[in-house]
């Protein structure tokens, strides 16, 4: 169970860095206002924030699954 | 800045600050409170920060001052104030008659369905071209200009249904809403940008 919760933290954690990176990428790119901000808001910034979220949910469902399996 | 930007910028911090209080204590998510604030930051938070931050830059692309960000767009942006009412495109401007804000893509957007859409596409290719291509000098349209993007404002309004040289012809009104008769390249409204003819021309120091 200890392993499930640290692996738990661990993608907790990895979900909080890509979110924090892809919003100061957003950030960034509403303070430039160039054509290739709005390039970079939409696939990095979207592609980070995409990814954080969806190793979030991943963290949820995969944790529940080893603990139901122990 | 204007203020939806500052209060975006200031929701991100919000969220930001929240992220990085959890990435620092995971564990706090081990109580029921926990797992609530986690949805809310890690899931919500960014999802509404990324859904207002495309909006917003969404708008911010329809700006004039967003076209003519690029160099290659500098001669049009000129255009623009060209002092003489003939110029198509500086007669819309300076006289309001699209936003002056929005210029550029009132007439140059699809007013087609998914055109909105359509226009960030092109936008995406004029990006593309810009620094990996070659672009046109000097700068031309994708496809011929569609009357549909004209008529989306003038149909239906008096001096385009009942104006003279328009009426002259009874042919001609039918011709030009199915695009088989163009408003710019029949010889009628032929001067638009003309930006090779700048050096030519006087400029009005207007707003």
């Amino acid at each position: 169970m200890t392993a499930a919760i640290n692996e738990l933290e661990k993608r907790l954690r990895l979900a909080g860095m890509l979110l924090i990176i892809g919003l100061l990428v957003e950030a960034v790119c509403l303070l430039w206002a160039r054509p290739l901000a709005f390039i970079l808001l939409v696939v990095a910034g979207g592609l980070l924030c995409i990814s954080g979220i969806a190793v979030y949910l991943y963290s949820l469902v995969s944790v529940d699954q080893a603990a139901s399996e122990r | 800045m204007h203020f939806p930007t500052v209060w975006l910028l200031s929701l991100i911090a919000f969220s930001v600050a929240l992220i990085g209080v959890l990435a620092a204590w995971p564990g706090l998510t081990a109580t029921r409170r926990g797992k609530i604030l986690a949805f809310l930051v890690l899931f919500l938070l960014p999802l509404l920060c990324m859904a207002m931050g495309v909006s917003s830059e969404f708008e911010r692309s329809k700006t004039t001052s967003f076209c003519l960000s690029c160099h290659i767009m500098a001669s049009h942006g000129r255009s623009l104030y060209v002092d003489d009412s003939t110029y198509l495109a500086a007669a819309h401007f300076q006289n309001h008659r699209v936003p002056a804000d929005q210029a550029c893509y009132t007439c140059h957007t699809n007013y087609a369905m998914f055109g909105g859409f359509r226009a960030k596409l092109n936008g995406l290719h004029h990006v593309y071209v810009q620094y990996f291509g070659k672009p046109h000098d000097p700068i031309v349209l994708y496809e011929p200009y569609n009357n549909r993007e004209c008529l989306h404002c003038h149909l239906g309004a008096r001096s385009f249904e009942e104006g003279a040289v328009h009426t002259a012809d009874p042919d001609l009104l039918p011709a030009v809403k199915a695009n088989k008769v163009s408003c710019l390249s029949s010889g009628c409204h032929d001067v638009v940008h003309n930006v090779g003819q700048l050096n030519n021309v006087k400029f009005w120091k207007g707003d």
